[in-house]
């Protein structure tokens, strides 16, 4: 026992407190994904909206914490996702998915230019009283912010789980996924529940979006890097399964954090904060080859 | 019953729709400015800049730059060649802070808009990727961003950079660091895996070698990380009196935040790209307090220059008309087409090649500082400063003969900056 193994469960904890930020960011997007078929890649121009509303609440006259803006960021995202997906999105909804893909993409560019316009490229910041401070576990740093959004990601992970198979609208949106033709016929207004789930996803990207105004830059571009992890954390948990992207996002982060840490493992050179994304993206690649369905997924015929 | 073919109908008319509509804008925008070579008495330059992506932020400041030299040059009559006067503009594109777009963006301006001047993008990767077409067209292309060597070592004649090469970036720090009490011994690097920051590392590590430093630790990361936390926890392991880290605005903060949370110490701490820019302080409150930065320029620099009478007043008459006070990537990017001017003048003519070899014998002192352009077309005179934040402003603290403040050494412990 020693400086190596603090040094490991340090790297163990850091990327298990990354994965909360992933998971929150992939938890929306993964849903759309699985329930409707739609890639969303503006999910990150959403979150970056979301960063947004946290960071106006808190600079402005109210001066309102952002873990206690997340429910009017969600409120917000809400309204904004589904009138986006019935005025856009329900026209190709069941085209290719080449065809949702695309018009999520040209949605993500325009939102992020409107944004750019408006609040410019400045880089903005929240920075709260407890920004920065940290508790103690042993030997180990845990820095407060993180520990509160791993916490918020499991919460809204575990009251989506309780959505879906606790109420009737939550199985709605279950059966529509599992076969469009047959809920219709049970009377299931699929219009509408593609547009409540596309809200709900759009909710998530807000807190996600509020959970990240805490801990990073806040721009315009700020979604880009967020979709595309997660695209990777959605795949690796499971496509549409709720806590698939919980699990994903740590597995991720601590696949993430070994992968940047060279002084781990003492002589492996492809090993270091630049190498991290190959081994993260390997790790992807293996998980696709063996299990397809995700790590929380089940195989399906 | 709606039918796929309609909602493929209504898709296409969607679609159709907004293909006019940006051809109408498009067509707008090309009926209100009128074709650079059709008015005679004015000079067009053309600069491909980040307005969008990663660099945005920078491209900004940059863009802020070329158009104060060119209200300024134009609100004074304009440039005379020749015992003409003409006026200057700019006309700009956005490369989405993609190096590869903004070559085929320059393309486009020297090709299409018969623009015959470049003004370089930000940054060395987009600056390397421009120089290969401005070579190609022969066209003369002055830089005030791209500081990487690589642009410089593939033996062209048409780039030409006004400021200190990656290299020298942050020694101006570890020469300090040697005057210092205790002298500090032990550095840690941290440098983005990009043309620049690599070479800004190297620049530390061949320093760090012959001057009685050890590099105690060194970790290259990718340039859009959203996660540090484990480099510091390596950093911390190693417990240095200097942290360096070569990167960018956006890295700099993860990693000044990543140090906060797990109490990272350190003597020293600086960065390539950061410290300079308002958005630095305004993101980190007191907690920017103490950190160092490598700076092309600060205000106190005492310089000389016919345009603007010397560095305080370009700062006053900036502040003046943006708000705020001019950062380094604001004053290179406003020397930059200013020394363009000066060749112009010299040359007396505005054939390209003219004013390139114009640019070649140039010797002028500026605002900035000294110009004068090696074979490669680097500025062999210009020295790098460093700034330190101190109560939420800038304060240059090297060289000792322009410093306005001395510095504060060692850094205090968090929570007391």
């Amino acid at each position: 026992m020693g400086t190596a193994l603090t040094l490991y469960l340090q790297v163990l904890v850091n990327g298990l407190l990354a994965g909360g930020i992933y998971a929150a960011a992939a938890l929306g997007f993964s849903l759309v994904w699985g329930i409707m078929n739609v890639i969303n890649i503006a999910h990150g121009a959403f979150i970056m909206l979301g960063a947004y509303a946290s960071y106006w609440l808190f600079v402005g006259p109210m001066h309102l914490d952002p873990f206690l803006s997340i429910p009017l960021a969600m409120a917000v995202m809400f309204v904004l996702a589904y009138a986006t997906q019935r005025l856009l999105v329900n026209q190709v909804v069941r085209a290719p998915l080449l065809t949702t893909f695309l018009l999520t993409f040209a949605l993500s560019i325009f939102i992020t230019n409107l944004a750019q316009v408006f609040w410019l490229s400045d880089i903005r910041s929240v920075t709260t009283a407890y920004s920065g401070s940290s508790f103690a576990l042993g030997p180990i740093t845990v820095p407060w912010i993180k520990f509160w959004t791993l916490a918020i990601a499991a919460l809204l992970t575990l009251a989506l789980q309780t959505f879906m198979t606790r109420t009737k609208l939550g199985r709605a949106i279950r059966a529509t996924s599992m076969d469009v033709d047959a809920a219709r016929l049970a009377g299931v207004d699929v219009a509408r529940i593609y547009a409540l789930t596309f809200g709900i996803g759009g909710a998530l990207a807000g807190a996600a979006g509020s959970l990240a105004s805490v801990s990073y830059a806040i721009t315009p571009t700020m979604g880009d890097s967020f979709v595309v992890r997660a695209f990777i954390v959605a795949v690796l948990g499971g496509l549409g399964n709720v806590n698939g992207a919980l699990v994903g996002g740590i597995v991720y982060g601590i696949v993430e954090s070994f992968g940047a840490c060279g002084s781990c493992f003492p002589g492996v050179h492809f090993l270091g904060e630049g190498f991290k994304d190959v081994i993260a993206l390997v790790v992807l690649l293996l998980i696709i080859l063996f299990r397809p369905y995700g790590l929380v997924g089940k195989a399906t015929a | 019953m709606r039918t796929a073919r309609d909602r493929h109908h209504r898709l296409f008319a969607f679609l159709s729709g907004i293909t006019a509509a940006s051809i109408l804008c498009i067509a707008g925008a090309a009926a209100v400015a009128p074709p650079a070579a059709a008015d005679d008495n004015v000079i067009t330059f053309g600069a491909a800049l980040s307005t969008t992506g990663r660099d945005s932020r920078e491209g900004a400041l940059t863009k802020e730059g070329y158009d104060f030299w060119k209200d300024y040059v134009n609100s004074q009559g304009g440039i005379k060649i020749a015992g003409k006067l003409y006026k200057v503009d700019i006309k700009y594109y956005d490369d989405g802070s993609d190096a590869a777009t903004s070559a085929k963006l320059v393309e486009r301006l020297i090709t299409q808009d018969n623009v015959k001047f470049i003004l370089a993008p930000y940054g060395s990767s987009a600056t390397f990727a421009a120089s290969a077409i401005t070579e190609k067209y022969q066209v003369p292309m002055v830089d005030p961003n791209g500081a990487a060597e690589a642009i410089f070592n593939r033996g062209f004649h048409y780039t030409f950079a006004i400021l200190s090469p990656a290299k020298k970036y942050l020694q101006g720090i570890l020469e300090l660091a040697m005057t210092l009490k205790p002298r500090p011994a032990s550095v840690a690097v941290l440098a983005a895996n990009d043309k620049f920051s690599l070479e800004v590392a190297e620049g530390i590590s061949d320093f760090v070698t012959k001057n009685g430093f050890t590099e105690v630790f060194y970790s290259e990361y990718p340039p859009d990380t959203k996660d540090v936390a484990t480099l510091l926890t390596q950093v911390k392991a190693k417990n240095p009196d200097i942290i360096l880290g070569s990167g960018h605005l956006q890295d700099s903060l993860l990693i000044m935040r990543a140090a906060k949370d797990q109490s990272v110490t350190s003597k020293v701490i600086g960065f390539s790209v950061g410290p300079s820019t308002p958005d630095f302080i305004t993101s980190l409150g007191p907690d920017a307090n103490g950190v160092m930065g490598g700076a092309q320029w600060t205000t106190t620099l005492n310089y000389i220059d016919p345009l603007f009478g010397n560095a305080e007043r370009y700062a006053k008459l900036f502040e003046a008309k943006y708000h705020h006070i001019p950062d380094y990537h604001n004053a290179e990017s406003t020397a930059a087409p200013e020394t363009f001017q000066f060749a112009m003048e010299k040359a007396g003519s505005l054939d390209p090649a003219k004013v390139r070899d114009a640019l070649a014998a140039l010797d002028v002192e500026t605002f900035y500082g000294r110009i004068k352009f090696d074979s490669r077309g680097v500025n062999i005179y210009k020295p790098m400063a460093v700034e330190q934040i101190q109560n939420g402003t800038h304060m240059t603290v090297w060289p000792a003969d322009a410093a306005n403040a001395s510095a504060v050494y060692p850094l205090k412990a968090w929570g007391q900056r």
